[in-house]
């Protein structure tokens, strides 16, 4: 087989895409598969996670975003915020944010984590870029099982999120595929094969000959394809690479049994804030387990109202005027920022070895790339956990339009990763530094 | 979607442009000059080159936008423009209309530049199957259903599912179509046996039957029997609790608990009032017997199994009175018995079965609730899945057999169980209300509308479309070299006639060595390869080789001409969404499908087949926008009738219009008015056509009185549905539907950051009124004036598609505010219409816009590319061909097939 460097051809990859990344010391190139979190002594600094929540339709920006006037620590938590005040210490909301291209009034997250402009590729109709979650994956991800996880619902387009699998988006700007519902999530991060280990071995051996024969197929294929053909099959090439690094990288986790967890199997077809819930659950011991360092989860909205017992459809609730659909937004609101004090506590509970909590280690972004109806600036947007050294318990006012991946461009270099921009970053914001 | 013909844009906003044959530059679009004067005014006074406002330049910004910074130059200025922020306040304002003008220039402008400079020219991506064509791939090739909603959803960049740009792939996936292929497999094999044991019209191998009566009346009788002996314990009991009470010594305390049971008791689980609680506090009460001797466990069962009798007893004791219980049973609406349903057993094998209910209906339940729904219960009565929707004719004195197949899947893989109910909205308040209604009213449950004698199933059938490939080996042939012939054949099946490489065989055949060497079975061994056939590129990638990198060895303009296999896949995909069949890949074999007379045969061939339905529902669900029907849950309350059954058909009949109008070769016009509809009985009542005669499940063409609103998909329920939010209709919603799909007119994209009218808060206005604001504000009125009164003209509907002459809206507290509905409007600058009719009629004139939508929707769809600058002559070829015959659906599929762009890749 052909590829057998897939860590370095995709950070070249990278470098052409939307982010710059200057390449880091070479040790962080290989694995350090025996030394999973467990193993290390607990002097050694803990690893940096980051998590990306991202809600599509937006808030109820008259109950939701703080008053403007008083910024810094003594600013005073809004309604919609309310049920985060126990947290109020451990994040910042901050204000001022837009994506500049950003056009689509019904896509909260297609470009939130990537700042791409659509239109950027003359001759297509749409474009996108890496997002800030991928690029911190290839930095975080080396030492877990798995680099990143992506998190999903089913009802992704109807809900404000616009397109893409999941709030993810690889080096070449194609969408990455979400994991859809918490049993599923389950299984994948946790159910351990129960096989001997020979025969696991003996099965990833056959693994590898099921891609050497697609590759044989795809080599047939490819022959006398155009440029635009053949770029577009080289997404298959490069989904075979993808496979390979992780049977590598299964490979040397081969011996390791996969984290003991209380978790138990989530019921089939939970939908709506139990499911949102479950799945933060999910997120919270992944990152205890260190079964990963980077998430992200396209929450859904429309089921997250009829779990609420609320019969309207998200666009519409939007769409708030006084009455119904603003009682419906609002609760909404609530709703949303109860399931993140939830998880928060959660992160905040659990303790690292060296007696500091796992918030302290991780960044938790919570947003969308609508502010309300159909607003397209002022982003919502809140950064809690210590994960990227923000500077916590404040309301930040930036000014108007300030690049929303300025932001991201911060919470990179807070987790150590020396990315000279992002999307359309201008610099990283002094004022969010702790 | 699309871009609206140069010929509009040469009259509208390239005046002062060449015409399109002198149109060598490639195409910009450009905003008209007569905008010059406000830009001048408005903008460019501030923001000149000497000390421009903000820094902001615009004075050298040109009005031909040709290039993406141009654009997103422009986007700023209407963006800002949009949110009311420019010109500031301080300065001179513009006149409304002209602002409204210059919006509505900007905007149609920019959209057009989108559009040009997002144009692929013509050129088509290399196309992964979508979810739908994989799956009917998969049925064709191995004879299975199989449930895809596995595998990621496609694209949703807006284009149509074929388009392969915005198909993609991902690691996840293609172990996904590794996973799948094999579970396909795991059934196909698992339906062998089935299909050599049997040969049709032999006596099915696997049946079981359910005697209704069975479990429906043991289970009516045992709930009857103890909620009255509870009963009959909770009076013995309360007897005696009140002879306590009535003692001097329990006077005042009694009295106090008498007192307190008129209050509600949250805390105990009982929101209301009801003496009832007052025996809840018996322990209080000196001398009062415990329930617990009276067969309670504690007083709070107690209190619950009265007051089940309270609410359900009569129900249960008309059950007792229905006729025909010895050799059935009555399902119910609510609760207790609102199912019946049998499963196949362990042992069958997975195929597709029969399925059959003996039933009769209550004549004196209302013709409605005459439906029932086969489906798969979930834990609660909302999560039933409903599979299909019946209509019940039988009587009493004379029941009829319900027959209708189903796919029962490999053990283990999904549940193998099918429930039969009553056809209902798929709520649970609604089952609630619905029962507490009546009974409020009349002291008793809803009366059974539908009697059952049996469910049966049996199968598995051997008629079923077979495999294309017959994976079963003889025993003579179960060696290496067996396998291997196997397997190249199934690859080439697979790959649509296209014979895999060496190589490849060579590592499939690998493959099946190794699990042959660890001991599996000839055909498990076989599954490995034949599943990493299914995820392999020829088999999921639409393969078109191309002149540029075969040294342009095609025409002169750089295309190169589909072989025949190419071109058999491609009409297939096209008008099946399934891969080509026996016949087509003979012709293509034999190179007889270039001939355009043996074209345009397989062409008429495959529209008369009964796969052309996927191109009625896979296409004409994306041209029309449908999946907007599933956006919203429908309010039971407003729109009882409006259940999934009803929706689910409501759907169809758009789909089964279409496959109509393609089967009959009419014309297109019949889908803007028509003196027909093509519906079923569910339908027919629905739209109150009962006099039509029509039932039973089957679509059937269906002649319209005099006057009736139907006929055309302005008059389908479903066309007005996706109007509204499933509570109340919107007029923008279906305006612009209007101007997208049939008037070929699209407004532009609903714009960022335009403030909310909050003026009207908290205001009781009519539908008119409130969006009479609409036009207050320049940035709305740009678009809404042109919206917004097609919408009005369609408000004698209501948003679940019912007449109506009067409107209603629900004020909080439960108080309604009604008025009449005025569907009198008029065109933007355009012929007034003083009601539906007129406006329908209106729109049926402009049938020459709604083919040219049409067309280019098709062509989208069939080559798998955006509509392009360059379709331009191909649409209108199309369009002319097809207007001289009336615009006769096929008459447009054979155009386009019989095109050059059809041929070339």
């Amino acid at each position: 087989m052909t590829m057998k460097t897939p860590l370095f051809s995709r950070r070249h990859l990278l470098r052409a895409a939307g982010t710059i990344v200057a390449l880091p010391a070479l040790e962080s190139l290989g694995f350090r598969p025996f030394a999973p979190a467990a193993a290390t002594t607990t002097t050694a600094p803990r690893p940096r996670r980051a998590v990306f929540l991202g809600f599509g339709w937006g808030v109820t920006e008259e109950t939701w975003l703080p008053d403007a006037r008083v910024t810094g620590s003594n600013y005073t938590l809004p309604p919609g915020l309310a049920p985060l005040a126990r947290h109020k210490s451990e994040l910042t909301v901050v204000q001022g944010l837009a994506n500049k291209f950003a056009n689509e009034a019904h896509w909260g997250s297609t470009f939130w984590l990537t700042g791409a402009n659509r239109y950027a590729e003359p001759g297509q109709s749409f474009h996108n870029s890496i997002s800030i979650d991928q690029v911190a994956a290839e930095q975080l991800g080396t030492s877990t099982r798995f680099a990143s996880i992506q998190l999903s619902s089913p009802d992704g387009v109807a809900n404000g999120h616009g397109p893409g699998l999941s709030l993810a988006w690889d080096a070449r700007g194609k969408p990455l595929a979400g994991i859809e519902n918490p049993l599923a999530a389950y299984h994948r991060l946790f159910s351990d094969e129960t096989a001997p280990l020979a025969q696991r071995q003996a099965l990833l051996a056959q693994k590898r000959s099921v891609l050497d024969a697609v590759l044989a197929d795809a080599r047939r294929v490819q022959r006398g394809l155009n440029k635009t053909d053949t770029d577009k099959l080289d997404e298959y090439f490069q989904s075979v690479r993808d496979i390979e690094t992780r049977l590598a990288k299964d490979e040397q986790w081969l011996p390791i049994p996969r984290p003991r967890t209380a978790l138990t199997e989530p019921r089939a077809g939970l939908a709506g804030r139990d499911e949102i819930a479950l799945m933060y659950d999910l997120i919270a011991v992944a990152l205890q387990t260190d079964t990963t360092r980077v998430v992200t989860y396209r929450q859904p909205v429309g089921t997250l109202l009829s779990s609420l017992g609320l019969k309207i459809a998200a666009h519409d609730m939007t769409h708030y005027t006084t009455g119904d659909r603003l009682d419906a937004s609002q609760r909404r609101d609530r709703a949303q920022c109860e399931l993140l004090a939830g998880l928060l506590d959660k992160l905040k509970a659990i303790k690292e070895p060296d007696g500091s909590s796992l918030l302290d280690h991780t960044v938790v972004a919570y947003g969308s790339n609508i502010r309300s109806v159909h607003f397209l600036d002022n982003c919502p947007m809140i950064f809690a956990g210590g994960g990227a050294g923000l500077k916590l318990g404040q309301h930040l006012v930036l000014p108007p339009h300030t690049p929303l991946c300025n932001a991201w461009l911060t919470v990179l270099h807070g987790l150590g990763i020396a990315a000279e921009r992002h999307g359309d970053s201008t610099g990283v914001l002094g004022e969010l530094q702790a | 979607m699309s871009i609206r013909p140069l010929c509009l844009i040469a009259c509208g906003l390239l005046c002062s442009c060449s015409s399109l044959a002198q149109a060598a530059e490639p195409a910009a679009a450009r905003l008209d000059e007569t905008q010059r004067a406000f830009f001048q005014q408005y903008c460019v006074e501030c923001h000149g080159a000497e000390t421009p406002e903000a820094d902001l330049r615009l004075d050298d910004i040109s009005f031909v936008i040709a290039s993406v910074e141009q654009a997103d130059r422009w986007q700023k200025i209407l963006n800002r423009l949009n949110a009311g922020k420019m010109p500031p306040d301080d300065a001179l304002q513009p006149e409304r209309a002209r602002k409204t003008e210059f919006l509505d220039a900007l905007s149609q402008t920019l959209a057009q530049a989108r559009q040009i400079l997002g144009d692929q020219k013509g050129r088509i991506t290399l196309r992964r199957l979508n979810q739908r064509e994989y799956r009917n791939t998969l049925r064709d090739l191995l004879g299975v259903e199989l449930d895809v909603r596995d595998l990621p959803a496609d694209g949703g960049t807006g284009t149509f599912d074929t388009v392969g740009a915005s198909l993609f792939m991902s690691s996840d996936q293609i172990e996904q179509y590794l996973a799948l292929g094999r579970r396909a497999l795991d059934e196909h094999f698992a339906r062998a046996p089935a299909r050599a044991s049997a040969a049709p019209g032999q006596p099915q191998p696997f049946t079981a039957r359910e005697e209704a009566e069975v479990f429906g009346n043991r289970r009516m009788n045992g709930l009857f029997k103890r909620t009255k002996e509870m009963h009959d314990n909770h009076v013995r009991w309360a007897k005696e609790v009140d002879e306590a009470a009535n003692r001097p010594e329990n006077l005042e305390v009694a009295a106090q608990l008498r007192k307190k049971a008129e209050k509600p008791r949250p805390s105990s689980g009982v929101p209301y009032a009801t003496p009832l609680l007052f025996y809840h506090d018996w322990d209080q009460i000196q001398g009062a017997p415990a329930p617990t001797e009276f067969g309670f466990k504690d007083a709070q069962a107690a209190f619950f199994e009265e007051l089940q009798y309270q609410k359900f007893f009569s129900y249960y004791a008309d059950y007792q009175l229905l006729p025909n219980r010895d050799t059935g049973a009555w399902l119910l609406f609510y609760q207790a018995y609102r199912e019946t349903y049998i499963s196949a057993g362990e042992t069958w094998p997975a195929g597709r079965y029969t399925l059959r209910m003996r039933v009769a209906a209550n004549e004196s339940a209302a013709p409605e609730r005459r439906f029932v729904e086969v489906g798969q219960r979930g834990d609660d009565v909302s999560d039933f899945t409903v599979f299909s929707a019946h209509q019940v004719t039988g009587t009493l004195a004379q029941p009829q057999i319900i027959e209708l197949s189903v796919d029962v899947a490999a053990n283990g893989q999904r549940k193998r169980e099918f429930a039969v109910r009553e056809k209902r909205p798929n709520s649970r308040t609604a089952e609630i209300s619905s029962y507490f209604d009546e009974f409020e009213k009349t002291g008793h449950g809803p009366v059974p509308a539908i009697w059952i004698d049996w469910l049966e199933i049996s199968g598995p059938q051997t008629s079923r479309q077979p495999a294309a490939v017959s994976l079963v080996a003889p025993a003579q042939d179960q060696d290496r070299e067996g396998a291997r012939d196997l397997i190249e054949r199934f690859a080439t099946r697979a790959f649509r006639g296209i014979r895999p490489s060496a190589d490849y065989l060579e590592k499939l055949l690998a493959l099946f060595d190794s699990r042959r060497s660890l001991g599996d079975s000839f055909d498990e061994a076989l599954k490995e390869p034949l599943s990493v056939v299914l995820a392999s590129p020829g088999f999921l990638y639409l393969r078109e080789p191309s002149a540029e990198a075969e040294g342009g060895s095609g025409s002169a303009s750089g295309t190169r001409r589909l072989d025949s296999f190419e071109l058999a896949s491609r009409l297939s995909y096209f008008l099946w969404s399934a891969p080509p069949d026996d016949l087509l890949l003979a012709l293509a074999r034999s190179d007889a499908l270039q001939d355009s007379a043996v074209l345009a045969v397989q062409v008429d061939r495959m529209n008369a087949d009964d796969r052309s339905r996927q191109l009625a529902s896979g296409f004409v669900h994306q041209w029309l926008g449908m999946d907007r029907l599933d956006f919203f849950q429908f309010d039971f309350r407003l729109h009882r009738g409006f259940d999934d059954s009803t929706k689910a058909a409501a759907r169809d009949e758009v789909y089964e219009t279409f496959a109509y109008l393609l089967r009959e070769n009419l014309s297109l016009r019949r889908l803007l008015k028509s003196d027909f509809v093509v519906i079923n009985g569910l339908l027919a009542g629905y739209y109150g056509l009962d006099g039509a005669g029509v039932s039973g499940d089957a679509f059937r063409k269906v002649s319209l009185p005099a006057g009736s609103p139907r006929g055309g998909l302005l008059g389908m329920a479903a066309v007005l549905a996706m109007g509204g939010n499933g509570q109340f209709t919107s007029p923008v919603e279906r305006g612009a539907w209007v101007l997208r799909k049939l008037l070929h007119d699209p407004p532009p994209p609903a714009p960022p950051n335009v403030p909310q009218l909050a003026r009207l808060e908290g205001q009781m206005l009519d539908v008119r009124q409130r969006l009479r604001a609409h036009q207050e504000e320049p940035q709305c009125a740009s678009c809404h004036r042109k919206i917004d009164p097609l919408g009005f003209g369609l408000e004698n509907f209501d948003a679940a598609g019912k007449w109506r002459t009067v409107d209603t809206y629900l004020l909080k507290g439960g108080a309604k505010a009604t008025w009449p509905v005025d569907p009198a409007a008029a065109f933007h600058n355009g012929p007034a219409f003083k009601d539906y009719f007129e406006l329908r009629d209106l729109i049926e004139a402009r049938s020459d816009a709604f083919a040219r939508g049409f067309t280019e929707a098709l062509i989208e769809y069939a080559l798998g590319r955006p509509f392009g600058l360059t379709d331009e002559a191909l649409a209108a070829r199309i369009v002319n061909r097809a207007r001289d015959k009336d615009f006769a659906l096929r008459e447009f599929v054979q155009a386009l097939v019989a095109s050059e762009a059809f041929h070339s890749k």
